[in-house]
């Protein structure tokens, strides 16, 4: 029997659609801007960031395995986890992935690799120890659908430009500082500096571009949640998982007041100015909004919701 | 901090916003009569020495203060330092009104005396008698001017934070309670 698609939401779809095809627009104008005011040295910037993007996808389970401090255990150091991965891996058709563990308190999760047979799955210890079983398959489901819709490909791919307009703002800056980006400028002595040119239209499709990658982001986030649900075929689980995850209780610290004074002698970061990010910039979904979609999900499965 | 320390790279220490510290005086009816928490009348006010350079002028400003207290209100403060270098004043008032407007005098003539910046927080006990014996705390960060709760557990360093989170939503509507959870806190061992 061939893999059972993973779920269907238009809506979803369109909007994963219509963000892409801005995004390849956008990119699009860039790159003909950029042809327009400078002829040469292009091949060059695209030959450093294809490297980069390459290197980047080739490496980025190692990377982020690394970048996050997980260790990667064998199934006896963690008999219990593996078995749990095996069994949503075969749920989901996928080959089995790595498995590792973050020494963590912070209840959290995340996958890597850059396709099926390069995965791994890392998971904290406050995510094993705090949720219950079923909670933990529903966060290891949403993971294992990351790997089967390949994310790691896809948000390569969506920001391989984003990549170079912010290596070209920086060079041409630089270059712009230190005297002249190549040729141009002897045709363009009266008008505006060619480079000026170049900085600008890279800040502004760095900017726009970021923004169109976050909303990819959440949009596979949604698509990770559906898997999920459809993988372990109760999306309470994962609903619950999520409310605990985001739960205020974690976010209580253990340290002591006088402790954490001396260490950063009094310095206050200005109250909440990160609490109020704009849902624009963020990499995730809103809770609310995730929850709403997954009860959504539920209803469509004939789910009990609590 | 304003935009022009954080370009200038200028690192102040914030001043004291001891104003809202009233708030417990009648947030204390409330634990009172839905939880059962009484004060134990006493309450601390926590502040980091100065450097020892300034040892001599802060023992006789600190003389002073201790002085000035006693005469102007009927609380008992005593001195107290604790393992972590920090100094203590423990106010002793049964009535509870005395005890939170002499928590605020002792405060703002820390502050007054040069001490604000180094004030740390404000701790009010609250304890439960008979079956359900308890005891917890409201800190108030002097930085911030809010309330959090704090409930150790056990021996262990541990707080109970379900029940800290129980007393945030109570007392959420008459106590102005630090919102960002990440900065909840412990003071673990408080001479109070």
């Amino acid at each position: 029997m061939k893999r059972k698609a993973y779920g269907r939401d238009a809506g979803l779809t369109w909007r994963m659609l219509f963000t892409s095809s801005l995004l390849g627009l956008l990119y699009v104008f860039f790159a003909l801007a950029l042809f327009y005011v400078l002829n040469a040295g292009l091949i060059l910037m695209l030959v450093i960031v294809g490297g980069l993007a390459f290197v980047q996808y080739f490496t980025s389970d190692k990377l982020a395995l690394r970048a996050s401090g997980a260790k990667v255990v064998e199934r006896e150091e963690a008999p219990a986890l593996h078995d749990m991965i095996e069994r949503l891996a075969a749920m989901a058709d996928l080959p089995k992935p790595r498995v590792a563990i973050i020494e963590s308190e912070v209840p959290n999760a995340f996958a890597t690799g850059r396709n099926k047979k390069h995965a791994a799955v890392a998971v904290t210890t406050g995510l094993w120890n705090r949720l219950e079983p079923q909670e933990i398959e529903g966060v290891l489901a949403h993971e294992l659908s990351h790997i089967v819709n390949r994310d790691v490909l896809v948000m390569t791919v969506a920001s391989f430009f984003a990549m170079l307009a912010g290596l070209l703002t920086r060079f041409g800056l630089y270059s712009g500082m230190f005297g002249g980006f190549g040729g141009g400028r002897d045709n363009n002595n009266n008008s505006v500096p060619v480079w000026l040119i170049v900085v600008l239209v890279s800040v502004v499709t760095y900017v726009l571009s970021q923004i169109l990658i976050l909303a990819i982001s959440r949009y596979r986030e949604y698509a990770a949640d559906r898997g999920s649900a459809l993988i372990t075929g109760a999306p309470e689980n994962l609903m619950s998982a999520l409310q605990k995850i985001a739960s205020q209780i974690t976010m209580i610290p253990q340290q002591d007041l006088r402790q954490v004074e001396t260490m950063n002698a009094f310095f206050i970061v200005p109250t909440n100015w990160r609490k109020r990010g704009a849902e624009l910039f963020m990499t995730h979904p809103p809770m609310e909004k995730r929850l709403a979609a997954l009860a959504e999900i539920a209803r469509e499965m004939g789910r009990p919701v609590a | 901090m304003g935009l022009g320390d954080i370009l200038s790279g200028r690192k102040k220490l914030k001043e004291p916003a001891a104003d809202r510290l009233f708030a417990i005086s009648t947030a204390r009816i409330t634990l009172e009569t839905e939880l059962e928490l009484k004060p134990t009348g006493t309450a601390g006010v926590c502040f980091k020495p100065l450097s020892s350079g300034e040892f001599v002028r802060a023992e006789n400003e600190l003389q002073q203060l201790l002085d000035v207290v006693a005469n102007e209100s009927g609380s008992k403060v005593e001195r107290r330092s604790d393992d972590l270098g920090f100094e203590w004043l423990v106010i002793h008032d049964e009535d509870f009104e005395d005890l939170v407007a002499s928590v605020h005098l002792v405060a703002s003539e820390l502050d007054s005396r040069g001490f604000g910046p180094q004030l740390l927080a404000a701790v009010f006990p609250f304890e439960s008698k008979g079956f359900d014996a308890k005891r917890i705390y409201w800190i108030y960060g002097f930085k911030q001017g809010t309330f959090w709760p704090f409930v150790p557990k056990g021996d262990d360093k541990e707080r109970d934070n379900a029940e800290e989170l129980e007393l945030k939503a109570k007392l959420e509507k008459e106590l102005p309670v630090e919102q960002d959870l990440t900065r909840w806190f412990a003071l673990f061992d408080a001479p109070v």
